[in-house]
């Protein structure tokens, strides 16, 4: 039994049980990933009809994606693997979206806040663009590619977490993703007197 | 039917009673009066209009134990059971405050009362010969384990992630992590900053708390966590983390408040909780001035900073000295060798005119800028400063400000009893000058531990289990992060 946890768009948290998904919770509110959190992952279980204790691994979204929210996710699928001592597993939330576009160029966007973009590009399923800061205005760079709103849900990190798991790939890194950093710089201190 | 808490004005009716309860056993008016009155003793008394029946506990802090010192329901009223919901009431009581086990004395011939008490989990554990005189009956000794329980405590309100495990009123541990040296280079606390290391320090600081305490998550009865005042962004880490802690093993979970907190960490080190007190709490994100006379019931926000926080003075004023980030061991350093009478620096918020609206506020924004200002000016003329006197002069006019005020509240609300709290405690010459004029008006000074004074998860976990305790719900779990919480809100 697998939870997956995502908090990149709205609060999402999903149970899957082999590979099918058996629940999936959703709150689109961008702002009320705390508030949430808690309620996606006790319905999830409710609806899988199944108790924390019986989870065997937690994925969580990795995004990119904007920050506060994202953190909520992570800190909660990260928490809940540590306290049930099973593992947990980070799902970059542009790959699983991609996963949705096996075929040709894709080019997986997402919002970035501040007038930017997460993006990364996918050519027949594996990856081609690293995830990156982008700007719209730039996009214009990656003509050939076919665009895809990088909205992503527990659903699909859950999916890409079991399929990737299975083709042995190295999930361990559960960090955010966050692709800036830190909006500051070192202040220098200013006069006081004229 | 209802039983409340005795108070003085109830001696008359005790002592009506007090003779048919007791007979020769009775005690006096005087005695009676001390222990209603008693700082460690509680009594509460069954009423059904009159009195018809009262009972006591004492429990000393720090030894985690209360004893039963009396308990009657007069003859009438007797075989109603009224007997027994008191004594639960005397228990409650006592597991709210910490004990972890409750002794009585009961005549060894009084049968009724020890089948209730064995009925109430209490087992023999001595007998006292000839206990009672003159009639030479034997009294047994009883004891009840009362288990407290284990909670774990989630800070993460600025810049410290902290995992804190307490058992009732006792320390089991207090893991922290602190971001400190990753906002140095900036000079002050940066919100993302903090949340991005809230995030990376969560889990090995709960491996770490529960190392320390030798536990499994599995162990523990209930998980807190603050949920604000402080930084959304960091707090909301913190949030995410104790709600699927609380989910994974189906435990409740209490979102309490921060700066409540810091007053709950004195449990932790009295083992229980001695009020009413004000409370200073002074940190790089707060100043403010609390008088609490009940810690889950009853906290008051006298005064606060309208500007700046203490911390955050330090920091600057070591800024312009050209000392690192933070400023207070800085400061407290250089101002060792320095005069604290050099400089005359303001004292905010301290003249008559402040008085009708801000006596418990607090200002240090204009403190910094004159500081600045000395600074400037002497470097304008070309002139030496003194680093020594400038940090010994300012450090002087910030803990003045401090504790005149806090001090003046202690006079002001007569709660001869102080508390401080938040990093700023760290200061030598604050400890100092809170002693020197503690001491001097006859308030008695409590200062925790360093390490229960700084933002920490054990102050969490500790005014969570005072909750439990007193048999309080658990949060919903949809609260979410309060980054200027009100002091009154204590639960959310």
């Amino acid at each position: 039994m697998i939870l997956a946890i995502d908090t990149s768009a709205g609060t999402t948290a999903a149970v899957f049980h082999g590979e099918k998904m058996v629940s999936h919770i959703s709150f689109e509110d961008r702002f009320g990933h705390a508030e949430n959190i808690g309620f996606a992952i006790t319905r999830a279980l409710e609806e899988a009809g199944i108790e924390a204790s019986d989870l065997t691994m937690v994925a969580v979204g990795r995004g990119p994606a904007p920050y506060t929210g994202l953190r909520v996710g992570i800190a909660a699928g990260v928490s809940l693997a540590t306290a049930l001592n099973i593992p947990a597993v980070g799902v970059i939330t542009l790959s699983a979206v991609a996963k949705k576009h096996p075929d040709g160029k894709v080019l997986v966007v997402a919002d970035a806040k501040r007038k930017e973009l997460f993006l990364a590009g996918f050519e027949d399923g594996r990856e081609v663009i690293p995830p990156k800061v982008s700007t719209s205005e730039k996009l214009t760079e990656f003509g050939d590619f076919q665009q895809v709103d990088g909205k992503c849900d527990a659903g699909l990190i859950g999916q890409y977490a079991i399929g990737a798991m299975a083709s042995g790939i190295d999930l361990s890194d559960t960090s955010a993703l966050y692709l800036r950093s830190p909006d500051v710089s070192p202040s220098k201190g200013k006069r006081v007197s004229g | 039917m209802e039983i409340r808490e005795l108070s003085i004005g109830d001696l008359n009716a005790v002592m009506a009673i007090e003779p048919e309860l007791f007979g020769h056993e009775a005690w006096t008016a005087s005695s009676m009066t001390s222990e209603i009155n008693g700082a460690f003793t509680h009594y509460l008394g069954v009423f059904d209009g009159d009195l018809i029946g009262y009972g006591g506990i004492s429990s000393i802090p720090n030894s985690f134990a209360s004893d039963i010192q009396t308990i009657g329901i007069t003859q009438s009223r007797q075989g109603q059971g009224l007997g027994q919901q008191l004594a639960e009431a005397l228990l409650a009581k006592a597991k709210a405050l910490g004990s972890e086990a409750v002794f009585l004395d009961v005549r060894a011939d009084n049968l009724g009362a020890i089948a209730l008490y064995k009925k109430l989990g209490f087992v023999q554990i001595d007998v006292r010969k000839n206990y009672y005189r003159p009639a030479g009956i034997d009294a047994l000794v009883m004891k009840l384990e009362i288990r407290q329980p284990i909670v774990l405590g989630v800070e993460s309100t600025c810049d410290e992630t902290g995992i804190g495990i307490v058992q009732g009123n006792r320390l089991l541990a207090n893991a922290l992590h602190s971001s400190m040296d990753e906002h140095a280079k900036f000079g002050g606390v940066v919100p993302e900053v903090a949340a991005r290391a809230h995030l990376e320090a969560m889990q090995p600081t709960i491996h770490k708390a529960l190392q320390e305490a030798g536990l499994s998550m599995k162990q523990i009865d209930a998980i807190a966590v603050a949920n604000g005042p402080g930084l959304a962004g960091a707090l909301m880490v913190g949030i995410g983390a104790a709600k699927a802690l609380a989910i994974a093993n189906n435990k409740p979970i209490y979102a309490v408040n921060h700066l409540v907190g810091h007053v709950g960490a004195d449990v932790l080190e009295s083992g229980s909780v001695t009020l009413p007190t004000i409370a200073l709490l002074v940190s790089g994100g707060h100043t403010s001035l609390l008088l609490v006379r009940d810690l889950l019931d009853d906290v008051e926000l006298l005064g606060e900073t309208i500007d700046d926080a203490a911390g955050e003075a330090f920091d600057k004023v070591a800024r312009v000295l050209g000392l690192p980030y933070p400023g207070g061991p800085e400061i407290d350093k250089l101002a060792a060798t320095g005069d604290p009478k050099a400089i005359r620096f303001p004292r905010g918020l301290s003249l008559p005119k402040d008085m009708m609206k801000h006596r418990f506020d607090f200002s240090f924004s204009g403190l910094k800028t004159a500081v600045a200002r000395h600074v400037e000016k002497a470097e304008d003329q070309g002139l030496p400063i003194s680093k020594p006197d400038v940090a010994a002069s300012f450090r002087e006019a910030a803990v003045d400000v401090l504790l005149t005020k806090a001090i003046n509240a202690c006079e002001r609300y007569e709660v001869k009893r102080l508390l401080l709290g938040g990093g700023v405690v760290a200061n030598a010459r604050l400890r100092e000058v809170a002693k020197e004029r503690c001491d001097a008006a006859g308030i008695e000074l409590r200062i925790p531990r360093f390490s229960l004074c700084t933002d920490n998860g054990a102050m969490i976990a500790s005014l969570g289990a005072q909750l439990v305790m007193a048999g309080r719900e658990p949060s919903t779990l949809g609260f979410g992060a309060e980054s200027t919480m009100e002091v009154t809100k204590v639960q959310s």
